[in-house]
């Protein structure tokens, strides 16, 4: 059975003067312990979708499963690493980590031991006293995906963080992320632009098409890990997805991403 | 800002300043163009502050306008807050009371102290009053611009990771809007500070507002300006210790500078 499955998803937004269909019906289905990375051009509604993901978002249609059974709202089960980061900066980097188990009510000194094995994870030991705004950007993004592994979710939802990351430090998490993947066994659904970063990390890839969007196709990448970024193997599933994707891009007029 | 209130020189022209400002006073006073009764030297001004401090009568007053002024000043914070949150999470609240807010907040201090005498008497819980209701209003406009112009992820982010009603408006909305509701505590305190003292003068029961009462009705110049003078200290040291440190502290950690 699948660990959380998309069921007809379809979401609209109003524009002005016109009602714009972002989600033309998605069906996803991913199995526990898989590394689903969703690809599609700019403005396809990958965003869109982990929201409803989340439960952050509410679909037109459809319906979202989780081991089977329908959920709405949020839950602890699902936690979506936002695209842009959304620390909380009135809090130190470790009261950050430590947010949704505060929520939770599990007392002072537990959180303190949870939060310090991420932030080790990490590499971020040394600044769990520090504000978010003493971060750098890539910093930011460790301390997010730290803030949401520290809630031990079944599905973590993420959101191109990596995006704004320099290549060194983009190469390092990408290598990391597969570690943690592999160590926690958690099932991750992963947006990136990047035809790369998906062929590394994902145990499947689900390309987007242009909006109305619909999952243009799905490929399973079985690749043995860690997975780095030169061999040629790994060059030609780019070259896969990337058949997949260019006519989708050519046809939103966009660019082509990275 | 920071850089700026650091440099060496200001300090030493801000007293090269005042120093001239005591000057020309005295000067002036000297010149006798205005008899001693309408125009005190600094000198009287000073012995008077001398005479009231003690003698005790200025301490008592500043410590009265204090406490009433943090009484007035702390349930205008909370009223103000939670009021400010309502309006901007609950939209019939906002329907409602939004423009009545903006009515009341543009009603000066002073004009609530009639309701303050009719209502509480003309004691301590009738300036309490008027103080914290000058300031009130100010303090809830604040936090509903800030409760509104909080990155909706942050609220998104703690929806996801659990925080539910007053979870969400303790450990998100306040400190989110904090920066803003810091302006409303400020203004909120400028409005507190003048409507106390707005209010002692016209109920005349003791603090720095009777006290200048008192002076006028003595005829007593040099009292009057000792005790504006002292108001004016009180003001400055609020404004440049309490609230400046607080700002610069909330703006860098906020990420805001
Ligand atoms: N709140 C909203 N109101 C109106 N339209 C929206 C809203 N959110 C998203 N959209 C529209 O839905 C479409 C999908 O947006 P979404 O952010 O999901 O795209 P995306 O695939 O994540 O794009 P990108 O790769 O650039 O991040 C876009 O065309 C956008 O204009
Ligand atoms: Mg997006």
């Amino acid at each position: 059975m699948a660990k959380i499955e998309a069921r007809g998803i379809v979401r609209h937004f109003e524009h002005a003067g016109y009602r714009l269909r972002a989600l033309d019906g998605i069906d996803l289905s991913v199995g526990d312990g898989d590394f689903l990375c969703i690809v599609g051009p700019s403005g396809c509604g990958k965003s869109t979708f982990l929201r409803i993901m989340a439960g952050l978002d509410a679909p037109d249609a459809g319906e979202v499963l989780l081991d089977g059974k329908p959920v709405s709202g949020t839950g602890p089960e699902r936690i979506l690493v936002f695209q842009e980061g959304a620390l909380f900066p009135w809090l130190k980097v470790s009261d950050n980590v430590e947010f949704g188990l505060k929520m939770a009510g599990i007392p002072g000194r537990e959180r303190s031991q949870i939060s310090r094995r991420y932030l080790d994870m990490m590499q971020l030991a040394d600044f769990a006293g520090s504000y978010t705004y003493q971060l750098s950007t890539g910093m930011k993004q460790r301390v997010a995906i730290a803030r949401a592994l520290a809630m031990d979710p079944d599905v973590l939802l993420m959101d191109e963080p990596f995006a704004a990351l320099d290549a060194q430090t983009r190469d390092l998490l990408l290598v990391e992320t597969q570690l943690i993947w592999q160590k926690t066994k958690k099932t991750i659904l992963f947006v990136t632009h990047n035809v790369a970063e998906a062929a590394v990390l994902g145990s499947r890839v689900a390309v987007f098409s242009n909006r109305p969007s619909r999952v243009r196709r799905e490929l399973a990448i079985s690749l043995p890990r860690p997975r780095v970024g030169a061999d040629e193997a790994l060059a030609r599933v780019q070259r896969e997805i990337l058949a997949e994707l260019r006519p989708e891009v050519r046809r939103s007029g966009g660019g082509e991403g990275e | 800002m920071r850089g700026a209130r650091r440099r060496p020189g200001s300090r030493a022209v801000r007293l090269i300043f005042y120093a001239a400002l005591v000057a020309a006073w005295q000067a002036a006073a000297e010149a006798d163009v205005w008899p001693d009764e309408v125009f005190p030297s600094p000198y009287e001004v000073a012995e008077d502050l001398a005479h009231g401090a003690a003698d005790g009568s200025l301490l008592h007053g500043v410590g009265t306008s204090m406490w009433r002024l943090l009484a007035g000043l702390s349930m205008a914070i909370a009223g103000g807050t939670a009021l400010g949150i309502a309006m901007a999470r609950v939209r019939v609240v906002n329907q409602t009371m939004g423009s009545l807010v903006l009515g009341l907040q543009s009603i000066p201090s002073v004009a609530w102290v009639p309701l303050g005498l009719i209502w509480y008497g003309p004691f301590d819980a009738g300036i309490i009053f008027v103080t914290a209701i000058g300031a009130v209003f100010a303090v809830a406009i604040n936090t509903y611009t800030g409760v509104k112009n909080i990155d909706p992820h942050y609220v998104e982010a703690a929806r996801n990771m659990g925080a539910r009603g007053g979870q969400l408006v303790t450990n998100v909305l306040i400190p989110a809007a904090f920066p803003y509701m810091m302006s409303g505590f400020k203004q909120g305190w400028a409005f507190a500070w003048r409507g106390v003292i707005g209010a002692e003068m016209l109920f005349s029961y003791l603090g720095m507002g009777s006290l200048l009462n008192i002076g006028r009705f003595t005829n007593d110049v040099s009292q009057v300006m000792a005790v504006m003078l002292v108001i004016m200290i009180i003001g400055m040291v609020v404004d440049g210790l309490v609230f400046r440190r607080l700002d610069d502290r909330v703006m860098s950690r906020w990420g805001l500078r």
